[in-house]
C-alpha cells in the first residue's frame, strides 16, 4: 500500500508543474551553480550549500506543500476511510520527497567529483547529514503543513525555517563556533566539512540534528491536521 | 435490538467552545438503511465523522460493529465503505488510477456497472460532477464492506443518477450490507430508509422506523374557504382548523378519512366548492419542519 501511495505521489507531483520544478529543477539548478560558484573554495562547502538546498526544497518545501495541498482537496481524509492505516497513509504521502532527497544529493555529488571534487575522508559522516537532515527537514514539513492552510500559503509558511536552514548551514560553514549547532542547518554543515576532513564536533552537529528532528516531530504531533474542518 | 452495527449513547462533539452534537443516540440494526437527516449545520457529519472514526467525540459511547471505531479504527476500517461529503481526490489522477489505488485489481465490471469504464483513462478534474460522485460510491463498495457510510450520496446528481445510486445501494441491502445514509432529499429517504433520525442543532429531534414517524404525524386536508362562509360553518371536524386572511383553511388530523368525508358532505349537502382541495397523510416533509420549528417533536 505504501509503494502504491507512494507512486501515485510521483504521479501526481509530475503532473504538477510548480511542484515538480521545485523538487526537481530548483535543487539541481542551485546545486550546479554551488559547485560552479563555490568550487574553488573549498568543496565542503558547495557541497553544504548543495545539501542544504536539496533538504530545503525537496524535502522541506515538498513535505509542506504536498500535505497542505492533499489536506486541502481533502484526499488526506479519504485515505484515512480507507484500508492504509495513518503511519502508512503519511509514509506513503510522503515517500516522493524522502526517495527524491538522497538521490538528488548523490546526483550533485556525482556532478561535483566530475568537476574535480575529492572523495570524502568520512563518507559516513555524509550519509548521516543526508539522512539526519532529511528527517529534520520532513518532521519540519509536517509540523508546517499544520499551519498552512492552502498549497498557496506555504510560500510563506516554509520561509522562516528554510532560511534558518539555509543561513545556520552558511553561518556554520568555515566557523568553529559550536553556537551555529543551534541553528537547523548548522549540524548538516559541520558534518559535510568534517566529512571532507575539516574541523568540528561531528557528535555534536549528529546531536544537533536528532535535537531538531525530535523538536519537530513534537510540533508535527501538536499542529499537523488530517483534515480541513477541524 | 440484539447486536446492532452501531451503537451510540450520549455522543458529544466539540469544536473548540462549539458543541456540534450535544448527546445523541443511535441503533443502527444489520441490513438497515439507516437515515440520518437534518439542516445544514444540524450535526450530520459530525456525528458521521465519529462513527468512521475520523473523530474522537468529547463524550458519550461509540460502538461500530462491536468496536470503538476512533481507538481501533484498523479493526473496522476494511469492514467499512465510506462516502464523504467531499470527495477527496486528487485532481490530476485517471478514474483507472484512483481505483487502482483504492484496491488492487481490474475493476472493469464496477466500472461498468456505475457508468465509468469508459473514462477510465481521464484525469478526475475532467469528470462532471455526477461522474466524481459516481467514482466516489465505485470506491465505497469496491471492497464489498458489511457497513457502509453515505454522506449525501446523491447531492448535485441528475434524476438519472440519482435512480443508478439509488439501485446500487438496493442491491447492496439486498446482499446484507448496512447503511448509514444522510441526505438533504427526503424523497430519497422516504423511498430507501427503513428508519431514520432527524437531528437538529446537534440532538436527534425525531427518530423511528419511518411508518411510524410519518404515522406520529397529523394528516392534512386544505381547501380556499368559500365565500361568505366561515370556520362557524363547517361541520364537526376531529382535527385542528386554521383559517388564514387568504381564505385557506387548513386542517391538521389524526383521522383524516372520517374528517375528509365530513367535509365533502358537507360541501355536496350545501352545493359548495371546495376550491384547491388536498388532502394527504404527512410527509417526511411535515415530520421535518415539524423537527426544525420544534413543533409537534415525537419520539417514536
Amino acid at each position: 500500500m505504501i509503494t502504491a501511495l507512494g507512486a501515485a505521489e510521483f504521479k501526481l507531483l509530475l503532473r504538477n508543474r510548480t511542484a515538480a520544478s521545485l523538487a526537481f529543477g530548483m535543487p539541481l539548478l542551485l546545486g550546479g551553480y554551488f559547485a560552479l560558484a563555490f568550487g574553488d573554495e573549498g568543496w565542503s562547502t558547495a557541497v553544504a550549500l548543495q545539501l542544504l538546498s536539496t533538504l530545503g526544497f525537496t524535502v522541506y518545501v515538498t513535505t509542506t506543500t504536498s500535505l497542505a495541498s492533499r489536506r486541502q482537496d481533502h484526499y488526506l481524509k479519504r485515505l484515512r476511510t480507507g484500508a492504509a492505516s495513518d503511519a502508512v497513509v503519511l509514509t506513503g504521502v510522503l515517500l516522493p520527497p524522502l526517495l527524491l532527497a538522497p538521490a538528488q544529493a548523490a546526483l550533485l555529488l556525482g556532478v561535483s567529483l566530475a568537476a574535480g571534487a575529492p572523495l570524502p575522508a568520512r563518507p559516513d559522516l555524509l550519509a548521516l547529514a543526508v539522512v539526519g537532515g532529511a528527517a529534520a527537514c520532513c518532521a519540519a514539513g509536517v509540523a508546517t503543513s499544520g499551519v498552512t492552510s492552502t498549497a498557496e500559503l506555504a510560500q510563506i509558511t516554509t520561509g522562516p525555517f528554510f532560511l534558518a536552514l539555509l543561513g545556520g548551514g552558511i553561518w556554520s560553514l568555515g566557523s568553529t563556533d559550536a553556537r551555529t549547532l543551534l541553528a537547523p542547518g548548522g549540524g548538516v554543515a559541520e558534518l559535510v566539512e568534517v566529512a571532507w576532513g575539516g574541523p568540528g564536533d561531528p557528535g555534536l552537529a549528529a546531536l544537533s540534528l536528532l535535537g531538531w528532528t525530535a523538536v519537530g516531530g513534537a510540533l508535527a504531533v501538536r499542529l499537523f491536521r488530517w483534515d480541513a474542518r477541524t | 435490538m440484539r447486536n446492532p452495527v452501531i451503537d451510540v449513547t450520549g455522543l458529544r462533539c466539540r469544536y473548540g467552545d462549539f458543541e456540534a452534537v450535544r448527546g445523541v443516540d443511535l441503533e443502527v440494526a444489520q441490513g438497515e438503511l439507516f437515515a440520518l437527516l437534518g439542516t445544514n449545520g444540524a450535526g450530520k457529519t459530525t456525528v458521521l465523522e465519529a462513527l468512521e472514526g475520523l473523530r474522537a467525540p468529547s463524550g458519550g459511547r461509540v460502538r461500530v460493529l462491536g468496536v470503538d471505531p476512533h481507538r481501533e479504527r484498523s479493526a473496522i476500517r476494511a469492514r467499512t465503505g465510506v462516502v464523504l461529503q467531499e470527495s477527496g481526490f486528487p485532481a490530476d489522477l485517471t478514474v483507472g488510477e484512483m481505483a487502482r489505488l483504492w484496491r488492487r485489481g481490474d475493476h472493469g465490471p464496477e466500472l461498468e456497472r456505475l457508468d465509468l469504464a469508459h473514462r477510465r483513462d481521464v484525469r478526475i478534474k475532467q469528470l462532471s460532477g455526477g461522474e466524481r460522485r459516481r467514482l466516489d460510491l465505485l470506491l465505497a463498495v469496491l471492497g464489498r464492506p458489511e457497513l457502509l457510510f453515505l454522506d449525501e450520496p446523491t447531492t448535485g446528481l441528475d434524476p438519472e443518477s440519482r435512480q443508478r445510486t439509488w439501485e446500487v445501494v438496493r442491491g447492496l441491502l439486498a446482499e446484507g450490507t448496512t447503511v448509514l445514509l444522510t441526505t438533504h432529499y427526503l424523497e430519497e429517504a422516504e423511498s430507501l430508509a427503513h428508519r431514520l433520525a432527524i437531528l437538529h442543532e446537534g440532538v436527534v429531534a425525531v427518530s423511528g422506523a419511518l411508518v411510524d414517524v410519518l404515522a406520529a404525524q397529523p394528516a392534512r386536508i386544505s381547501f380556499d374557504m368559500p365565500g361568505r362562509h366561515d370556520v362557524a360553518s363547517l361541520p364537526m371536524l376531529t382535527g385542528d382548523v386554521v383559517h388564514a386572511p387568504s381564505g385557506r383553511v387548513d386542517v391538521r388530523t389524526r383521522d383524516l378519512q372520517e374528517d375528509l368525508g365530513a367535509l365533502l358532505a358537507w360541501a355536496r349537502r350545501d352545493g359548495l366548492v371546495l376550491g384547491r382541495l388536498r388532502a394527504h397523510q404527512a410527509s417526511l416533509e411535515d415530520v421535518f419542519h415539524a423537527a426544525r420549528t420544534g413543533r409537534e417533536v415525537v419520539a417514536a
